[in-house]
């Protein structure tokens, strides 16, 4: 009775997932392990779907295995998952060969000896934002660190102009975080809501199937000021990323389109701003709650090997990304029969805490071998910026705990979590 | 120990390069390849390029006795 009571939880947990908000974020880990018990490949109720008009099943994938399967075959599971944005994202929502050819141009801005050339820029960077930060006893982690780091870094390698910094976030928010518990992303999404003339439901929010036309007016405020960038880079060419992508050439035998420079800027843009951001936030607060673990890292950080090692176990731990797949053809995989256009979850999240790919999953073990990870994603499109990104979590970690080696979450402010792309947006701390 | 990436596997998570970056290097593109002449693991980089095979998270390292 106790198993079949425990099905019926999961079959509940399914019908109810909803991972953009954060009171989500309460019971996320045990969740995903109930439906990884019971239901590992489950048809679930998708909030995203509905806003975005899509059609077709939803499932969610929880086990490490399958999303690894899932990932690497991109034939089946495509990229191009969502009909929102209108145009794709290049090259996260192309799928191969064409995929293969952007990522070749990309990833020759990213490699890792270019990043390594970084870190000394990064150390300084990272000594300033945080020398500042220290003046005070308290302080809001994410706001004078967490997000300025990483995104100040993006701008200056992409050639964003550094006064567009508030700018940029602005849009970045209300594109990424219009209804997830982001308060300044909600914040701003209401404004527009209102520019736009959208009347907001009984509850005071942007009604489900009007935020799409949020998102859309913010992307075209961003397609311009992205288009008259490039008219500027054009011009007066510099050493950064937009101008590099000018000169860029597919498959060595044309330029790229405009269209295909926006849809670039667009996703790097999307992808660069956050992301860095939402793990350190996501990381300090762990350190924040378990002082013994912070300890265990701070006794080990000056070691490059175990350092290192460290680093990998921290974004495993806080694993932020939720992979989304459209199904091309119909498939059987794992007994399940997937249709067309049916959409695909792969939370890492969840794969990241698979107890038949992690042992003790729910704990952070530092020196922990074997650890193949999903937190920088897997296949083709796993994640373009993940050398700037270790580099940028490991240089931020050992800074601020080489002046910082004790704090705690401030009792008078609750940390502000957000769902789906999950983050922090705001992180109180006080020395201890 | 003889070691080799299975080129169609790596997606260049750089995990073998961090560990061993002795015998792991990588291409224009940032896809991993074994240093020539390291084919065959010098006895005092066998450790850490087993744990590179162990850390990839693509399986792309293969190690043969």
């Amino acid at each position: 009775m106790a198993r079949r009571r425990r099905l019926n939880e999961a079959l509940s947990a399914a019908r109810e997932y909803d991972p953009y908000t954060s009171e989500w974020l309460e019971q996320e880990f045990e969740t995903y392990a109930l439906l990884r018990e019971e239901l590992p490949i489950a048809r679930v109720e998708s909030r995203g779907r509905t806003e975005r008009g899509d059609t077709g099943g939803s499932w969610l994938l929880t086990r490490y295995d399958d999303s690894c399967a899932m990932l690497s075959d991109t034939d089946t599971f495509s990229s191009q998952a969502s009909s929102y944005p209108e145009r794709p994202w290049i090259p996260q929502a192309i799928d191969p060969p064409a995929h293969t050819a952007y990522r070749r141009i990309l990833n020759k801005w990213f490699t890792p000896d270019a990043m390594t050339a970084m870190e000394p820029h990064l150390e300084q960077f990272a000594g300033e934002l945080l020398d500042k930060m220290l003046e005070k006893d308290e302080f809001d982690f994410v706001a004078d660190f967490a997000d300025p780091f990483p995104t100040v870094i993006f701008c200056e390698l992409f050639g964003f102009p550094l006064e567009d910094y508030p700018q940029l976030m602005d849009w970045k928010n209300t594109l990424m975080h219009s209804s997830d518990g982001h308060g300044r992303g909600r914040a701003l999404a209401l404004v527009k809501a209102r520019e736009l003339g959208i009347e907001l439901d009984e509850d005071g929010e942007i009604p489900k199937d009007r935020l799409v036309d949020v998102w859309s007016s913010t992307g075209a405020a961003l397609y311009e000021y992205f288009g008259k960038l490039l008219e500027t880079r054009r011009q007066a060419p510099r050493q950064d990323m937009i101008s590099w992508l000018i000169d860029a050439e597919y498959e060595g035998e044309r330029p790229l389109t405009e269209e295909e420079l926006l849809d670039t800027l667009f996703l790097m843009f999307m992808a660069g701003l956050d992301t860095v951001a939402s793990a350190l936030g996501l990381i300090v607060k762990t350190f924040a709650e378990q002082p013994d673990k912070r300890r265990e890292f701070v006794a080990l950080m000056d070691d490059s090997r175990r350092l290192m090692l460290a680093t990998e176990e921290l974004v495993r731990y806080n694993a932020i990304v939720l992979l989304p797949r459209r199904v091309t053809r119909p498939v059987e995989f794992e007994g399940v029969r997937f249709h067309v256009e049916d959409q695909v979850s792969c939370p890492t999240m969840a794969a990241n805490r698979d107890p038949e790919q992690f042992e003790n999953p729910d704990e952070i073990i530092f020196d922990r071998v074997p650890n193949r990870h999903m937190g920088f994603g897997h296949g083709p499109h796993r994640c373009l910026g993940l050398h700037l990104a270790r580099r940028e979590l490991r240089i931020a970690l050992v800074q601020l705990h080489r002046r910082l080696p004790d704090y705690e979450l401030h009792p008078d402010h609750k940390p502000e979590l957000f769902g789906g792309m999950k983050g922090a947006s705001s992180l109180w701390l006080r020395k201890a | 120990m003889q070691v080799k990436i299975v080129a169609e596997r790596c997606q260049g998570h750089g995990m073998c390069n961090m560990v061993c970056p002795t015998v792991f290097k990588y291409d224009d593109d940032g896809f991993g390849y074994v240093a020539p002449g390291l084919e065959q693991v010098p006895a005092n980089l066998v450790d850490d390029v087993s744990l590179a095979e162990i850390q990839c998270p693509e399986r792309a390292i293969v190690i043969e006795p």
